[in-house]
């Protein structure tokens, strides 16, 4: 059992986390570099006060935060390329992307 | 943010109004009660609220999963209430006014589960400007126009069925059923796919060059037939293979409505 959990553990820690944090309603950093053909795991913090809609139509990802919360989103494997997101309470300023290589 | 507001409400309204339109035109036509939708809106503004106030804590469950699986289950059960819809449907045009109750129950329970998700990100992005002095105003008038212009179209959609000729009425809102249905269990995998429920497939093909995704055609698109400009294999074949079920459901209902008239 504590083997099958151990490789669990080893199985989630081979999946790239990367952090992205909303402050202001803009995105921290606005460009993620990622690998292609590889999930990645994206944390998103959302360090304002008030909610957020994180979403992507190329991404095929929408998640809402609310304030001061975190939000676990998995994505890939992907092919090279760019992915924007947004932020759909605030889609003026929250602009990002996801560039794939 | 006048706009943003608009086309945000405007994107969660136009779903829940082409549903609701398809279903009034079935009761309509079946010359079934609308006590369905008197059942269904006073408990979808209580689920509404708890599923906005609760969203914190169901974001953090399940290890961080617990949105997306709360929304897809909310969505499957719209596409199994959805297929009982139809099969229910096929027998009571042929008699059975008993069959007016499970109708009423399954109608009621569609659009309590397709309401839900919508409508509490629309309290949630207007709650979340409430307190905002500089885009209070913007963000209360974009909801209200994007509001009314998806309730218009559901409006005309309503107008349009009910114009089609009376024996068409009924099977053409089953095929809508089955592509608003089989919409929603491809969104479902979509959301269990962002959370690792379900591994993440290669995109078939992008029609976003034929009709984009962004677009307003392709919002409609979305809202009727759960349009996906990116989708996987899996995305297809479930929708497909939602369809058929729906087409099954259709199908076993006339065996079984056939067998009763043949009694």
């Amino acid at each position: 059992m504590t083997g099958l959990l151990l490789g669990a553990g080893a199985l989630q820690a081979k999946t790239p986390i990367f952090e992205i944090e909303i402050r202001d309603h803009l995105f921290h950093p606005e460009e993620l570099r990622i690998p292609a053909d590889t999930k990645v795991k994206l944390v998103v913090y959302n360090r304002d006060s008030t909610p957020e809609e994180f979403e992507s139509y190329e991404l095929n990802r929408e998640k809402v935060i609310m304030g001061g919360r975190k939000a676990n989103i998995f994505i890939g494997p992907l092919k090279s390329g760019v992915y924007p997101f947004f932020g759909e309470f605030n889609p003026k300023t929250a602009q990002g992307r996801v560039v794939v290589e | 943010m006048l706009i943003n507001s608009v086309v945000l409400v405007l994107r969660e309204v136009l779903e829940a109004s082409v549903l609701i339109s398809v279903l009034l035109a079935m009761t309509v036509s079946l010359r079934l009660s609308l006590r369905w939708l008197l059942l269904a809106l006073p408990l979808t503004v209580v689920a509404v609220v708890l599923f906005a106030f609760s969203l914190d804590s169901m974001t953090d469950a399940l290890d961080g999963a617990g949105q997306e699986v709360v929304s897809a289950l909310l969505q499957v059960l719209v596409f199994v209430a959805l297929v009982c819809v139809v099969f229910v449907a096929t027998r009571v045009g042929r008699s059975a006014s008993v069959m007016a109750q499970p109708m009423a129950i399954f109608m009621a329970l569609a659009t309590l589960c397709a309401l839900t998700r919508e409508c509490s990100e629309i309290l949630i992005y207007i709650t979340g400007f409430a307190t905002s002095e500089e885009h209070r105003t913007a963000v209360f008038a974009g909801s209200a126009i994007g509001a009314t212009i998806g309730l218009s179209v559901g409006v005309l959609l309503y107008a349009a069925l009910n114009s089609l000729p009376e024996r068409r009425v009924i099977p053409v809102c089953h095929a809508l059923l089955a592509l608003i249905g089989a919409g929603m269990v491809m969104q479902s995998s979509m959301l269990l796919e962002q959370v690792d429920w379900l591994p993440s497939a290669r995109q078939l093909w992008d029609s976003n060059v034929l009709v984009n995704e962004q677009s307003l055609t392709g919002q409609l698109l979305y809202a009727v037939f759960g349009y996906e400009a990116t989708p996987s294999l899996l995305q297809v074949s479930l929708y497909l293979g939602s369809v058929a079920l729906v087409v099954c459901a259709w199908w076993a209902g006339q065996v079984v409505g056939s067998t009763v008239d043949a009694a």
